[in-house]
């Protein structure tokens, strides 16, 4: 009677181990005998640069949709990575992942990581209840503020940041795992704001909830981030980016997110 | 079982009732102040106040109209498809590291009770370490060793088709709920009265016989509360594969909540993970109900 338990437990891990082997694992994209893999590890909760499709489950946003189609005019076989934030070094550095393609800030790491040029220049905003009451920066004084860790906002208003004095008037400067446990929690009431990239703030506010200061906290730019080093990478991703803005490819998928706006700063 | 259902339904109405406002609750209220742009560059800063214009319409048009259904319509059926297949990932991870670290486990149960001082030391370094550090650094540990200390780009490695992701999450699933199961086991054994170990030797049995035959099974019957309880909490570990960027359930869980803005892929995951549970303890218990033939 113990053997049959064991003799079922045996089946039903064979079964489910098969089971699993034949479901995706990741999104892989295949051209016609490709050169190499290009795996973009980003953070599949900041819509609309990269995350889930509702419809179709797969992974798109800007940040993915341009690298698809650099892949595609390289003819490499194109796969996207969600990572976990914290590990993201960890991952770029062993070669899990190629490149951070992913609303992924320069400024504060220029030095950590192999560039392409800037391709956004983005704002980081703060996004508040809409009858707050808060409207303006000054109004935060003695708020809780949630931020997402390990990001270029949090480490501005932190001691030694550009928005040091700002950081400080504030009751507390929450730390979240990501950007949709900090939204979480401004519509709970667990914190009073949060400050966040000003392409996710614009996708929250379509829910109708929330209201964004018209004061920002830092100007930034957005480049594609490759393991120190990888220059060869870095420049043929580079070289086709920029035909892609050329011929205004870019654009067009800057347009499908953005309502028709192209947000490229990339020449 | 009609207790069961009840309570289950309630549950389920629970979770509903306090995720509604989420999906259909709307606030209509003053509008909001458009952005200020200091340099002309800004499509973002156009589009935000675009989308606050928008807003500040749809406000003053909700006020003209009665109760208005949401806006965005989530799709039940779409959130099970997908939080299903997350689900067999964790079924995966959940089935294997069972059944690797449930006989480690009792190897290593064996070496803790070892009478040979360094083998003895050794496991209890070993039991001491797997239990007091969090699993999350361990599944780390394993999955970035063979680049930090051999110098292996992970982008290359897999065995067998299966990413080596994949393998680290079960190495250090196993490894860390075997040092638990040792000493679930080592509570089992020594349980076992002296006396049955001399009447053993006088009917003639040999050691391994003693523990195979008799030992062994009382064991088994003893040790089933402790090890549901592991198992149960393995099961909600699983999302701790996570930090390793394995698709199971839960992680599947937050992105669709997060691209949709919804709480109810978080309801369903709960859902998943209860009925899984459920079953998981109802088949432990009848399974202790047939070991119990003394009774």
């Amino acid at each position: 009677m113990l053997t049959k338990f064991f003799q079922t437990l045996c089946c039903a891990v064979i079964g489910v181990t098969f089971l699993f082997l034949f479901t995706a694992c990741g999104e892989k994209e295949t051209a016609s005998a490709p050169v190499r893999t290009f795996t973009v590890g980003f953070d599949a909760e900041f819509p609309p640069y990269g995350y889930r499709d509702e419809k179709t489950g797969e992974y798109v946003g800007l940040d993915l949709d341009l690298a698809r189609e650099v892949a595609k005019r390289n003819n490499w076989q194109f796969v996207a990575k969600p990572i976990n934030w914290d590990a993201k070094d960890m991952e770029l550095n062993s070669g899990a992942i190629d490149c951070i393609w992913n609303g992924f800030t320069i400024n504060g790491r220029e030095e950590a990581y192999t560039w392409t040029e800037p391709y956004v220049d983005n704002s980081q905003v703060v996004l508040v209840l809409k009858d707050s009451g808060i409207a303006k920066l000054a109004d935060l004084a003695g708020k809780t503020v949630a931020v997402q860790t390990d990001t270029p906002v949090k480490k501005a208003l932190e001691a030694g940041g550009k928005q040091e004095a700002l950081g400080k008037t504030f009751k507390q400067l929450k730390v979240t795992p990501n950007y949709n446990n900090a939204i979480m929690e401004l519509e709970s009431g667990g914190v009073d704001a949060v400050a966040l990239d000003i392409g996710v703030a614009i996708d929250k506010l379509k829910s109708g909830k929330f209201a964004m200061l018209s004061e920002v906290v830092i100007t930034e730019k957005y480049g594609v981030g490759f393991k120190k080093g990888n220059t060869e990478l870095r420049d043929q991703v580079q070289k086709t980016f920029k035909e892609m803005v050329a011929d205004g490819t870019a654009a067009k998928i800057s347009g499908k997110y953005f309502k028709g706006k192209n947000i490229i700063i990339l020449k | 079982m009609k207790s069961l259902r009840t309570l289950l339904f309630l549950l389920l109405a629970f979770f509903c009732v306090s995720a509604s406002p989420c999906v259909f609750g709307e606030t209509v209220s003053a509008p909001a102040p458009a952005l200020k742009s200091d340099t002309l560059r800004d499509p973002l800063l156009d589009l935000a106040n675009e989308t606050i214009a928008e807003n500040n319409s749809d406000a003053v048009a909700e006020t003209q109209q009665a109760a208005q259904p949401a806006k965005k319509k989530v799709s039940l059926p779409k959130i099970l498809k997908d939080l299903g297949k997350g689900f067999l990932v964790s079924v995966a991870i959940f089935f294997l590291t069972l059944f690797f670290a449930l006989p480690l486990g009792l190897l290593i149960a064996f070496g803790r009770m070892s009478k040979f001082a360094p083998v003895n030391w050794l496991f209890r370094l070993y039991i001491s370490v797997m239990r007091g550090t969090p699993l999350m650094l361990q599944l780390l540990v394993w999955y970035f060793a063979p680049y930090y200390i051999f110098g292996v780009n992970l982008g290359k490695l897999s065995f067998c088709g299966i990413e080596f992701r994949f393998t680290a999450v079960i190495i250090g699933f196993s490894l860390n709920y075997a040092a638990y199961f040792a000493e679930i086991y080592r509570a089992g054994i020594e349980a076992i009265p002296r006396g049955q170990y001399e009447a053993a030797s006088v009917l003639g049995y040999t050691k391994s016989q003693t523990f195979l035959r008799i030992v062994l099974p009382q064991v088994i019957k003893r040790i089933i509360p402790p090890v549901t309880n592991e198992t149960i909490t393995l099961v909600k570990d699983t999302s701790l594969a996570f930090s390793l960027s394995v698709l199971e359930m839960f992680t599947v869980a937050k992105q669709i909540a997060s691209a949709q803005t919804t709480m109810i892929p978080f309801v369903v995951a709960g859902v998943f993970y209860y009925i899984f549970n459920f079953i998981v303890a109802f088949g432990m218990e009848q399974l202790e109900k047939k070991l119990n033939y003394y009774r």
